[in-house]
């Protein structure tokens, strides 16, 4: 799904942010991607939707060369991929309803059909019924929830997400982390951007580490995902699909 | 999306950023209707004299005024002469007598200055009406004007024809400068409008950084604010339109009567000028969103 050919990225005026980095993330996989502040997993992610332009190598997302990517074509890239950010990046003066029905607007769907996707979206994040809030009536957890029916309302293959759980508490990052594997155990792809550690030595997986711009790391972790459903752990084992593992990724962590 | 259906969404946008920032989009919209209503007043009175220099100038009048006391049968003479050359369409005898009626008919308190005790009185002339212009040859010589008046019996020889030259010039100029004028007012009026465009653009900016995250094409984005530019400018436009016409009628009521008001207040902008001033205003708020926002990347998300 993701792959990087020795990927190097220079800042106007010499800062270089990335150096010589390559990877793959398989379909289906979940993988974290993590260091310390300043080690260039923005930039990285930032490769991927084409927000940045790498100044060295290539970047492959669903097989598509991005790095050569045409402004033009820019915007059909990143209607296949979903994008969280850790400030939720919400309209304030717009309801998560209208928030949430944005890309389809875009692409000029009827208002019905608009406001279906919207729902269904909203509902898949437990907040189908708040339809008509506005972002600042909701809590941290509930906006962030908002930003990723967003990020899914046009099914992506591949979700990325940038620190998600940043600007969040222990229980309400638990809750997010929770919902990202869910949706990993759907199919989609998730790249998880986090400086957390203790989270992921919990959770475990497929773990991408960058230090100074360079990948320092790829690890597969043991983790134990039973911290993320402490009430009901039952409900996390998702068994009737072997390859949705969600927390030992289908892929093989290459 | 459809043509269609983005162009409503754009005009949807459009209003309601224009609601939103009411008081600077409304001085965006006075700013290019006092451009355009001071455009249009210049075209309006240009409008007017011109038509009424042209008019004089089809008329072409020469009138050939005799000495006093020039006897009637050399007069008749004389205007069966004048109307036999190429160039006159048309020669009249006005006698004295004729000359005092029409004058006390224009000017009626003016009898006494006519009539006090020494006056020679209104000479009586022949009227030519020539030929008009480009009808082949029909030009009077160089210099016949002249030699007309020195024959003996004439007096003077008025030839509309330099006069209205010197309007024709003087129309010209004041053509230029209502030019000058209506562009300077209008590139601050285009001006204007991109500011205000890029302030909403500004304000906007992080709905709109919003808008490139989901895969909103440029034109998507950018389609709100040419058109809450556009919209200024129509705005702009019929506003102008509207005033125009209001003081108009207002002038006319007041000045109609007088030399210079009759002279530039003859006729209204037609529909098809009218049309094109705010189709004027339109393209110049267009102009200036898209001036505002060319070199900008609208939106870019922040380094995180």
């Amino acid at each position: 799904m993701i792959r990087f050919f020795n990927v190097s990225k220079a800042y106007p005026g010499g800062q270089l942010a990335l150096s010589d980095v390559s990877f793959q993330v398989p379909r289906g996989q979940f993988a974290f991607l993590t260091g310390p502040s300043g080690a260039g997993k923005t930039t990285l992610l930032k490769l991927i939707f084409r927000e940045e332009a790498p100044s060295q190598g290539q970047v492959l997302v669903n097989g598509r060369n991005v790095s050569s990517l045409p402004p033009s074509k820019i915007p059909y890239l990143r209607r296949t991929i979903g994008v969280v950010f850790q400030d939720f990046r919400l309209i304030p003066r717009k309801t998560i309803l209208e928030n949430v029905s944005f890309l389809p607007r875009v692409l000029g769907m009827e208002r019905e059909e608009q406001k279906r996707l919207a729902h269904g979206a909203l509902s898949s994040v437990g907040l189908g019924s708040r339809l008509g809030a506005f972002p600042l009536e909701l809590s941290g957890g509930e906006q962030q929830r908002v930003a990723i029916a967003r990020a899914l309302i046009h099914q992506p293959e591949l979700l990325i997400a940038d620190e998600p759980t940043g600007n969040l508490d222990p229980e309400l990052s638990r809750e997010i982390l929770r919902l990202f594997l869910e949706i990993n155990q759907r199919g989609t792809t998730v790249l998880l951007a986090t400086h957390d550690r203790d989270m992921i030595r919990h959770v475990g997986g497929r773990v991408l580490t960058l230090e100074g711009g360079r990948l320092a790391g790829d690890d597969s972790l043991e983790g134990s995902v039973s911290m993320l459903w402490p009430k009901a752990p039952a409900q996390a084992e998702p068994t009737e699909e072997p390859e949705a593992d969600g927390q030992e990724p289908a892929g093989d962590g290459a | 999306m459809t043509l269609a259906k983005a162009l409503a969404y754009f005009l949807r946008e459009a209003l309601q950023n224009l609601g939103r920032s009411w008081r600077v989009s409304l001085l965006a919209v006075a700013t290019i209707a006092v451009s355009l209503f001071v455009g249009g007043a210049f075209l309006l009175a240009s409008g007017n004299f011109g038509g009424l220099v042209e008019h004089w100038r089809q008329e072409r009048k020469v009138v050939v005024y005799l000495e006093p006391g020039a006897a009637p049968e050399a007069a008749e003479a004389l205007r069966a002469e004048l109307e036999g050359l190429p160039f006159v369409r048309a020669a009249q005898l006005v006698s004295a007598g004729e000359a005092r009626s029409r004058f006390l008919q224009l000017f009626p308190s003016l009898e006494s200055l006519v009539d006090q005790p020494g006056s020679v009185g209104l000479p009586a002339s022949v009227e030519l009406s020539l030929r008009p212009a480009g009808s082949g040859g029909r030009e009077p010589p160089a210099g016949w004007a002249a030699q007309l008046e020195a024959r003996p019996g004439v007096d003077l020889v008025d030839d509309d024809r330099d006069w209205v030259s010197q309007l024709t010039a003087v129309l010209a100029v004041g053509r230029a400068l209502g030019l000058c004028l209506g562009l300077v007012l209008l590139a601050g009026a285009v001006f204007t409008i991109a500011s205000v465009v890029r302030l909403t653009a500004y304000l906007y900016s992080d709905e709109i950084a919003i808008m490139r995250l989901v895969g909103a094409t440029e034109f998507f984005i950018r389609g709100p604010f040419y058109a809450e530019g556009l919209l200024q400018g129509l705005f702009g436009g019929l506003l102008a339109t509207g005033a125009l016409a209001a003081a108009f009628e207002l002038a006319k009521a007041r000045v109609a009567s007088t030399l210079w008001g009759s002279m530039l207040l003859g006729r209204f902008l037609s529909p098809l000028e009218l049309a094109g001033l705010v189709a004027f205003g339109t393209l110049a708020g267009l102009a200036g969103a898209v001036i505002s926002l060319r070199r900008e990347r609208l939106g870019a998300a922040e380094e995180g």
